[in-house]
């Protein structure tokens, strides 16, 4: 397709939770499987917005008629999730890594910010509004296909999640309610598909690199704007995989070829991306008047002073370089920047200087993959317990072939001291007194079965290369 | 410099931004909020890097007007005074002030005409709960009597702030003499501009009530956190017990009068109630208050010079909300902290002293402990199971009637009105 002919244009938004408590309340971040114990029912009404007008969007969803249901949970949300209580002062936090992340997009940040409620009934917000505040705008982002410029940048709490709907009711769960959300808006900028991969995927790793987001299934959501000459703007949502993207918008652009083609009056809305991968409509697009400000919350004066001395995160590419140069091979290195442990591993690296890195990494890695496979047993080793290994590998009192002898014995409940204990390297004298040992043993056998004999015997107390070494010495 | 509505074109250093003025806080003199084409609200603080020009103006729509079709529906009457329930967002303040009427009220409500008429609409004033003042609540028992006595009303609903309601409902509850029929009193937790407004649901409830044959002046609000069911609570016998909740109005010592659903379904719980009467049955109304009352709390450490003052300033009634079963600080081992002599004082020169339990649940009993008998020896009145608050308006009504000591006593200790309960059933108990 020549999307230059057609005259593609595309931008993106970007919600992704940050990896603190509650924007509005001092609530826990924490997504629930149990059973929730308090149980709601409510209502929404539609009202006329700041300037008088009905939202459209708000209307739609009034015609539907539905009560909500409301779950949660008493040791982890509290009074404001159920909008029955005001909402308490902006989490400072979750602010400071919203501007930091401006500030890595080249944006301006404003003297002030204020949080406006954007109505909301399809009942994901109990109040029927979202609470979200412009923290920045006019930046951009660079990419191989040239610049794209970030509108905006807001924070905003997260929606109730939609667990079960019925004719007459929805159920919302309210654990999502209110969790810190960073929205990245592009100008449509983007002109080929690939091109919105690739900025939708430089905003990812640059959201990763602070530390500060939440990781996992649902934590990013990703919606693009698609329009092409001729066709108001559509918005996409439900992106699930970035590398679905260019296929996605590249059906959405047949599909305006196709109804500018057909005639017809055409007009903006919101579309549900499907597992086939085309969309269906969803709603109108929200107008303007859907927003007014949350009388509730004070204007929040911002420290430009303490912003200007924040320092920005090393971009992830900056470190997967500084790791190969640590002595991290390239898989490795590009591997670490992606994991959602990131932090820590950068620590194991700064903190064991003498012990192989490609060690520590592959260890922490697949060891409990590893111990899976052999004992059968699903565990989960805590960093406390990767450190004090890793700090008896630093010292070189264990040998790297014992690793995974020493985490099963973990795995089997064993403390890390005695696993310590019973695979502790053998000294230099120590050793050749085995060795010694052994070949008098057998002095029938040929170099091989030795070596066979000797490593099996020795295993885990001192290096490969040092018992075979010693074998093929004459003394 | 602007006014609100402008549409203006802002530049910064780098950026152009345009916009609607928005209303700004009154302190923040050099801040410009612009309404973006995105809707958010964008503070720009003035300063000589940034200049702004009017390229135009935004007209505001004001709400449609309200035009109730009629339906062969039982007439109700609407006094609107003020508060949350008839609250939208002042962008001046930036906090949350009165609509512009109690039409737009209505308009926000539409299932109300499917379950009564409204006659008429009184607005007397327009205030916050906290700035109610017994020459109120004189004006809504005297609008309130006016529209009983209309033999075409079914009830009245008052719809009123949310924090002093309760004070409002005693008032009525003694000022209404003679009661035909049900008087609700409504107010709303969450303001009518947005979604989750819950003095819709309360509204819907007392037109319900306004239905029954319950001729009680109540308090008609949320029963639970869910838009489900309201209760209906006698007026000298509820307290709002949380600062926010939707289900805030709660009992005290007794049970509520019942359960509304807002498809019109009524559970009675209480049978304890005055039944509606024929219209001929007329309501009387005595407003007489007087305002040298007052209600005061003791607490350790509590110095009587507090309570001296007032008779000082000449109070003619104080209501003590005491600790546990009925106390006031009485042997104290610093002699000047027992407030008894000047409760003595207080009674001696004919000022009424009445005990009410700051526990609220429980009834006053001066019988238990040698202290209490102290208190009664000292002359103060202890006034079984009456609210602190409902205690002081009756105070006030009360000492507006008659300045008869002995009369007032005996008022004090008659059951006029549901404040006195000689029964308190367990369950009561944190209902």
């Amino acid at each position: 397709m020549d999307y230059q002919k057609l005259g593609l244009k595309s931008g993106l938004e970007i919600h992704q939770q940050l990896d603190t408590h509650k924007l509005f309340c001092e609530c826990p971040s924490e997504i629930r499987t149990d059973k929730p114990d308090i149980i709601v029912k409510r209502e929404l009404r539609p009202l006329a917005g700041e300037v008088g007008k009905i939202d459209p969007a708000a209307l739609f969803e009034k015609k539907k008629r539905k009560f909500y249901i409301y779950e949660a949970y008493s040791d982890t949300t509290c009074l404001v999730e159920l909008d029955e209580e005001p909402p308490h002062e902006i989490n400072p936090d979750a602010l400071e890594i919203g501007l930091l992340i401006a500030k890595m997009l080249h944006c301006e940040i404003p003297d002030v910010i204020q949080v406006m409620r954007k109505t909301v009934v399809d009942g994901s917000n109990t109040s029927g509004f979202q609470r979200t505040a412009l923290i920045a705008t006019n930046g951009y982002l660079e990419t191989s296909f040239g610049k794209v410029r970030v509108a905006t940048v807001c924070l905003e709490e997260d929606s109730a999640r939609r667990t079960a709907e019925t004719p007459e009711s929805v159920t919302f769960r309210l654990d999502r309610l209110g969790i810190p959300l960073v929205e990245i808006a592009t100008e449509p900028d983007c002109k080929t598909p690939e091109q919105v991969k690739e900025a939708a995927e430089k905003i990812g790793s640059l959201l990763r690199s602070t530390g500060k987001v939440i990781r996992g299934i649902g934590t990013i959501r990703q919606d693009v704007n698609v329009s092409i000459t001729g066709h108001p703007r559509i918005e996409l949502k439900g992106v699930q995989e970035l590398p679905q993207m260019p296929k996605i918008v590249e059906i959405e652009v047949q599909r305006q070829a196709e109804a500018i083609k057909s005639g017809g009056k055409l007009e903006g809305h919101v579309r549900n991306v499907k597992e086939d991968l085309s969309s269906k409509f969803l709603r109108p697009m929200p107008g303007a008047a859907r927003m007014y400000p949350e009388t509730d919350i004070p204007l929040v004066t911002i420290d430009k002073e303490k912003l200007a001395k924040a320092k920005l995160p090393e971009a992830l590419e900056s470190r997967e370089k500084r790791f190969v140069k640590l002595g991290l091979s390239a898989d490795l290195a590009k591997q670490v920047v992606k994991d959602v442990r990131l932090p820590f591993i950068e620590s194991l690296l700064t903190k064991f200087q003498t012990a192989n890195p490609n060690t520590l990494v592959s260890t922490f890695l697949s060891v409990e993959g590893e111990v899976k496979r052999k004992t059968g047993k699903e565990i989960k080793f805590t960093n406390e317990q990767f450190e004090s290994i890793f700090d008896l590998l630093d010292e070189d009192k264990i040998v790297k072939e014992s690793l995974l002898d020493i985490f099963i014995g973990l795995s089997k409940g064993e403390s890390s001291s005695d696993v310590a204990k019973k695979f502790a390297k053998l000294s230099d004298a120590e050793l050749k007194k085995e060795i010694e040992k052994i070949k008098k043993e057998h002095k029938e056998l040929q170099l091989d079965k030795l070596i066979g004999i000797a490593m099996g015997k020795l295993r885990g107390k001192a290096t490969a290369e040092k018992i075979i070494g010693l074998l093929k010495s004459k003394t | 410099m602007f006014k609100v509505g402008d549409r203006v074109e802002v530049k910064t250093k780098t950026q152009t931004f345009v916009g609607i003025v928005m209303p700004a806080p009154e302190a923040e003199k050099d801040l410009l909020i612009l309404k973006l084409p995105t809707g958010y609200n964008l503070p720009i603080r003035m300063n000589k890097e940034v200049t702004a020009k009017k390229i135009g103006e935004e007209k505001f729509e004001g709400l449609p007007t309200y035009r109730p079709e009629f339906k062969k529906l039982p007439f109700v009457s609407v006094i609107a005074t003020g508060g949350t329930i008839m609250s939208r967002v002042d962008y001046k303040t930036g906090a949350v002030a009165p609509l512009k009427s109690a039409e737009e009220l209505l308009l926000t409500v539409p299932e109300l005409h499917e379950i009564v008429n409204i006659k008429r609409v009184h607005e007397p004033f327009l205030i916050a709960s906290e700035d109610m003042t017994p020459a109120e609540w004189k004006k809504i028992a005297e609008l309130a009597a006016q529209e009983l006595n209309d033999e075409e009303i079914s009830g009245v609903i008052v719809t009123h702030g949310t924090d002093t309601l309760h004070y409002t409902a005693a008032a009525l509850s003694f000022m209404l003499k003679n009661l035909n029929k049900p008087v609700a009193l409504v107010g709303g937790q969450r303001s009518s501009d947005r979604g989750s407004f819950d003095g819709a649901l309360n509204l819907i409830c007392a037109a319900q009530y306004c239905k029954s044959e319950i001729a009680e002046v109540a308090i008609v609000m949320h029963g639970s956190e869910s838009d489900d069911y309201c209760l209906a609570n006698r007026g000298t016998k509820v307290r709002k017990m949380h600062t926010s909740r939707r289900d805030t109005f709660r009992p005290v010592n007794e049970l509520p009068l019942a359960k509304i659903w807002p498809d019109g379904k009524i559970e009675i719980l209480n049978k304890n109630y005055r039944k509606r009467r024929d219209h001929r049955a007329e309501t009387l109304v005595d407003t007489r208050f007087e305002p040298k009352v007052a209600l005061l709390k003791v607490f350790p450490g509590a110095d009587p010079e507090i309570f001296e003052s007032l008779i000082e300033k000449g109070y003619k009634g104080i209501i003590i909300e005491a600790t546990g079963l009925g106390h006031v600080p009485t042997s104290t081992q610093n002699k000047k902290m027992s407030w008894i002599s000047s409760i003595k004082k207080a009674v001696d020169s004919g000022i009424f002293v009445g005990i009410a339990p700051q526990t609220l649940y429980g009834r006053i009993n001066l019988n238990v402990y040698t202290n209490q008998r102290i208190l009664e020896d000292a002359g103060a009145v202890g006034l079984d199971d009456m609210l602190p608050e409902t205690a002081y308006v009756k105070l006030g009504i009360i000492l507006g009637r008659t300045k008869n000591p002995e009369e007032a006593k005996k008022l004090m200790l008659t059951n006029l009105s549901g404040e006195i309960n000689h029964r308190l059933e367990p369950e009561t108990f944190l209902y």
